[in-house]
């Protein structure tokens, strides 16, 4: 069974034949989780690295943003049995359109604050594909672990 | 004949934008116009009305009751609202099927980038001064009808196309050019002027993919910008991605900061949900 997230949403499975999907990340950044030991996996799509920027609109919609999105997830998958050290981490996302000014360096900007926050915690990114230009689409399969990515107008290939 | 001949042959012969639609728009130029005279000239087109009817519902517009016919209707709706309804309910029959699917578009994801850079072009329309919310919200919605009509010849080339992107660097609307003679927002400039709609919609359509497009006329500014975050957020994103430069610079003169783009991406989230019935017209 097929799991979509959507922009701003997260979504835990831990059936073996469930599929979590995320479409067309532009600047916008999925994260997926896998323990491999209890077979849980984990996918978010945040939007913006920061909810200082509204609290109220961060208290309705916590995967809006990486700064209360990603603890939020990990404290999610902790609850299934997951373990940090044993997960696999996977970034994806983080393009931006081309601009010397840096206005519109959304991108970047969801980059820096995911790497940021997984320095600080000790987590390891096992795998990542980050910036560009490119719109990207990844698919965590719940049994087995693997992740697929598919970036546009390329086809789909094993991150 | 060629291919630019071939497009061109296209663009001729393009189906005109609803009469109705453009009947009532002239109508709502006089804020003191009978609603009996609107419902008459609406309800010539069915298709408009069943959309009409379906939007009006969405809590984008603010209704407090549910609406089913459209007298009601028009008796609920402010006149500005009315005419961004129209234009929505007008304009979805273009956007139905396959539409896009040479750029790998989705089907309906043609029509939901559309409806998603109205509803972006409209928030940020209080900082260009001059340009009328109404004006912003229907140039989002047409901005890429070009890629309606260009489609099928998108996906004969599309391998050469990509090739061009991968190998030498060019933004995809430059290898589309490139390789068909002729881009997207050049086909759709044409097509809103063949529509009659006003010229600074046209030029705002032909150069919204213009990197010093936030440097141009108000409208044309509003346009880039819209369509460049709500292609950020991957809304209706085919295999063009987020190729091709727009130069932020610009903004400074709208006193637009990465904050405020930051807060309209946010927002834009949330109103598309309140938007759910526009966003399923073309279906």
């Amino acid at each position: 069974m097929k799991q979509i997230v959507g922009i701003s949403d997260m979504k835990i499975a831990n059936k073996p034949d469930e599929e979590l999907v995320t479409y067309s990340l532009g600047s916008c950044i999925g994260v997926a989780l896998w323990d491999p030991i209890v077979k849980v996996g984990a996918l978010l799509h945040y939007m913006l690295p920061d909810s200082n920027i509204d609290k109220e609109k961060a208290e309705m919609k916590p995967f809006m943003f990486a700064d209360t999105g990603v603890p939020r997830m990990f404290k999610e998958i902790y609850k299934l049995g997951a373990v940090k050290e044993r997960m696999k981490v996977y970034v994806v996302g983080g393009a931006q359109v081309m601009d010397d000014s840096g206005l519109f360096n959304i991108g970047k900007r969801n980059q820096m604050i995911i790497q940021k926050m997984f320095f600080k915690n000790n987590v390891a990114i096992t795998k990542e594909d980050v910036g560009g230009t490119v719109n990207r689409t990844i698919t965590l399969h719940v049994g087995t672990g693997q992740v697929k990515l598919k970036t546009s107008g390329r086809g789909e290939v094993d991150l | 004949m060629s291919r630019i001949d071939e497009i061109l042959n296209i663009a001729d012969h393009i189906p005109p934008f609803p009469k109705v639609a453009m009947q009532v728009m002239k109508m709502l130029e006089d804020p003191e116009v009978h609603t009996k005279d609107l419902a008459e000239t609406i309800q010539y087109d069915s298709a408009i009305t069943a959309n009409l009817i379906k939007t009006c519902n969405a809590a984008y517009f603010g209704l407090s009751r549910k609406i089913s016919s459209l007298d009601e209707a028009l008796v609920l709706i402010g006149h500005a609202a009315l005419k961004d309804i129209i234009i929505a309910s007008s304009s979805a029959r273009f956007y139905k099927g396959e539409a896009g699917g040479g750029y790998q578009l989705e089907q309906g994801d043609l029509w939901k980038h559309s409806v998603a850079t109205a509803i972006m072009a409209k928030s940020i329309s209080r900082h260009f001064k001059g340009v009328e919310p109404g004006t912003a919200f229907t140039v989002g919605l047409l901005h890429d009808i070009g890629k309606r009509f260009l489609s099928s010849f998108v996906a004969s080339d599309f391998k050469k196309i990509m090739d061009r992107t991968y190998n030498d660097g060019l933004s995809f609307m430059e290898a589309e050019h490139e390789i068909l003679g002729m881009d997207h927002a050049e086909l759709g400039s044409m097509i809103l002027q063949k529509w009659d709609f006003p010229e600074e919609m046209v030029l705002a359509v032909k150069l919204h993919h213009d990197p010093k497009a936030l440097d141009k006329d108000p409208l044309t500014a509003l346009l880039a910008l819209a369509n460049t975050l709500v292609i950020s957020l991957g809304v209706g994103v085919g295999a063009d991605g987020l190729s091709g430069a727009m130069q932020g610079e610009g903004l400074k003169r709208f006193k637009i900061s990465a904050r405020d783009l930051d807060q309209y991406m946010m927002n834009l989230l949330l109103e598309m949900e309140k938007a759910e019935e526009m966003m399923t017209l073309s279906k």
